[in-house]
């Protein structure tokens, strides 16, 4: 056993629960990033482009499938 | 999150470390010891990954053989230098996703769900994982195309697929799952060995990088071939993917200039390796290759077989098998990690099924499916193929949009975000693709309503 593990009062389990702490950024551990992240605020201009980004997707989205479905026949 | 603890840190104020951190940690440790003993190439080493298989992992069976079906219809003018572009355009918007990751550490689906609502959150969800199964449908198609060239059935094309995702995840680690898949993805270079066997003219090569050459055809035809080859090269579930695996590696802002080379790196090779697909597929434009059924049958590998001999045949079917190998690996995982985010629990390769459940099943259950398809008779996998990349291309300006949003986002990324010059070129990008899937989208509506003429 090394000097500096004699003179360290944690027993071996807490030293490698520690080496794995110090490894880690504080929030890249499970229990800070499963706390969610607030909602952001969005500015009205931001808000009316993502509405029409909703329209593209639904009417786009619509015809492409009815263009694969109809050509499956 | 339904993440067990391992333990309490006996330090007051540490965070509670679960088993994931635990395996998260030692991967870590690695790193830390790599740049404080300043060993660059170990470094590298230990913090590529993500990029090069988002980049790789999209040189798909499709797409290869999409970019061999335009050089078997069009010959390599336009398209040698078009490729490259496009990946330069992936990598524009892979290195934000993996900034993200790396500063956030989260994933894309959580971060929209949590910052712009659920609606969004669910519906980048909803369009992955249709988008996905479409793919992964037609990664199943791409193996049974080489497998076709050593006369085996769809039955083996299955069982290899589905054995690959269970024997990467049975290690219960990302950085194993990691490197399998990248040593399998780097057998990606097999289409430029075909391009070599083709023995292509290099002076048509080089003269090939003249802009000059558009494609001739209907209208139609060109947005079809451009929406194709840009859903060739950038899709939703690259953006899931590498911001997913970029935080499950234990990526830090540290580690960001590796994140760059890393995606760099991925770009420059799926490049080359598209462009040997391409080189190859040409080798048939004078021999009827604008005819090929690629997925009725052993397609182009067999057609190469005839032109330029049995080794060209039989390494362009190993390509294939490996490209919708990787495929099937790297887009299951981006589905269990879009699952595991968007329901809120735990989404990591460094948990085991039993703590990861929804994760692994999902990674599994996907694979699964799309492999249950390709065994139905009389399915429409060649319709399928084929509106995969479109059905993508249509859908992505959303997922990109979205991105750009995250990556701008200051109180989210602090210093980290996107600089001026990154925003004018990422929105040119979503504003490239976003004209030519919905130009394609409604010309092709027109036309099937038969509201306007071919």
């Amino acid at each position: 056993m090394s000097a500096v593990e004699q003179s360290d009062p944690r027993c071996p389990e807490e030293r490698e629960e520690d080496d794995l702490v110090m490894n880690l950024e504080r929030d890249q551990f499970v229990a800070e990033t499963s706390k969610p992240v607030p909602r952001a605020e969005l500015s009205a201009a931001v808000k009316t482009g993502l509405w029409a980004l909703r329209v593209f997707v639904v009417v786009v989205g619509a015809m492409v499938i009815y263009t694969f479905v109809a050509g499956l026949h | 999150m339904g993440t067990p603890e391992l333990a309490a840190s006996p330090l007051l104020g540490q965070p509670l470390v679960t088993d994931e951190d635990a395996v998260r940690s030692r991967d870590r440790a690695r790193v830390h010891d790599a740049r404080h003993h300043r060993r660059r190439w170990r470094l590298l080493w230990l913090l590529v990954g993500p990029g090069i298989l988002a980049m790789l992992g999209e040189n798909d069976g499709p797409s290869m053989i999409a970019y061999a079906s335009d050089g078997a219809q069009y010959g390599l003018g336009f398209f040698v230098p078009f490729i490259p572009v496009l990946f330069a355009m992936s990598y524009v918007c892979q290195e934000m996703c993996m900034r993200i990751g790396a500063v956030t550490h989260r994933g894309y689906g959580e971060l929209v769900l949590q910052r712009y609502g659920r609606a969004w959150g669910l519906f980048g969800a909803a369009d992955l994982t249709l988008t996905n199964l479409v793919t992964l449908v037609a990664e199943f198609i791409a193996i049974r195309v080489g497998l076709a060239y050593f006369h085996l059935g769809p039955g083996v094309a299955v069982a290899l697929g589905l054995a690959l995702v269970l024997f990467t995840l049975s290690g219960g680690r990302y950085w194993r799952w990691e490197r399998i898949v990248l040593g399998l993805a780097l057998f990606n270079v097999l289409f430029v060995v075909a391009a070599v066997l083709v023995k292509p003219d290099a002076g048509a090569l080089v003269s090939a990088f003249d802009f000059a050459r558009f494609p001739s055809g209907s209208f139609n035809t060109l947005l079809l071939l451009l929406a194709s080859t840009i859903g060739a090269t950038v899709t939703p579930w690259m953006i899931f993917f590498q911001q997913s695996a970029s935080a499950d590696k234990g990526m830090t802002p540290a580690d960001v200039a590796h994140g760059r080379y890393d995606t760099a790196l991925g770009a420059v090779l799926a490049a080359a390796c598209g462009i040997g697909a391409l080189v190859a597929g040409a080798a048939l434009l004078t021999h009827g290759g604008s005819g090929i059924q690629g997925f009725a049958g052993a397609g182009f590998p067999e057609a190469l077989r005839r032109v330029a001999g049995g080794g060209a045949g039989a390494v362009f079917a190993l390509g294939l098998i490996e490209a919708g190998a990787v495929a099937i690996l790297t887009i299951s995982a981006s589905t269990a990690y879009a699952a595991g985010e968007c329901v809120g629990v735990t989404h990591s390769f460094n948990s085991s099924p039993r703590d990861a459940a929804i994760f692994h099943a999902a990674n599994v259950g996907v694979a699964l499916l799309a492999g249950a398809v390709i065994l139905i008779p009389g399915a429409p996998l060649l319709s399928i193929a084929l509106n995969a990349n479109v059905l993508a291309t249509v859908l992505l300006p959303v997922s990109l949009l979205l991105m750009l949003m995250l990556a701008n986002d200051k109180p989210l990324m602090g210093r980290w975000v996107n600089r001026r010059s990154t925003n004018i070129v990422g929105i040119a990008v979503v504003a490239f693709v976003a004209v030519c899937g919905a130009a394609y989208g409604i010309d092709s509506f027109l036309q099937t309503a038969h509201l306007i003429g071919s």
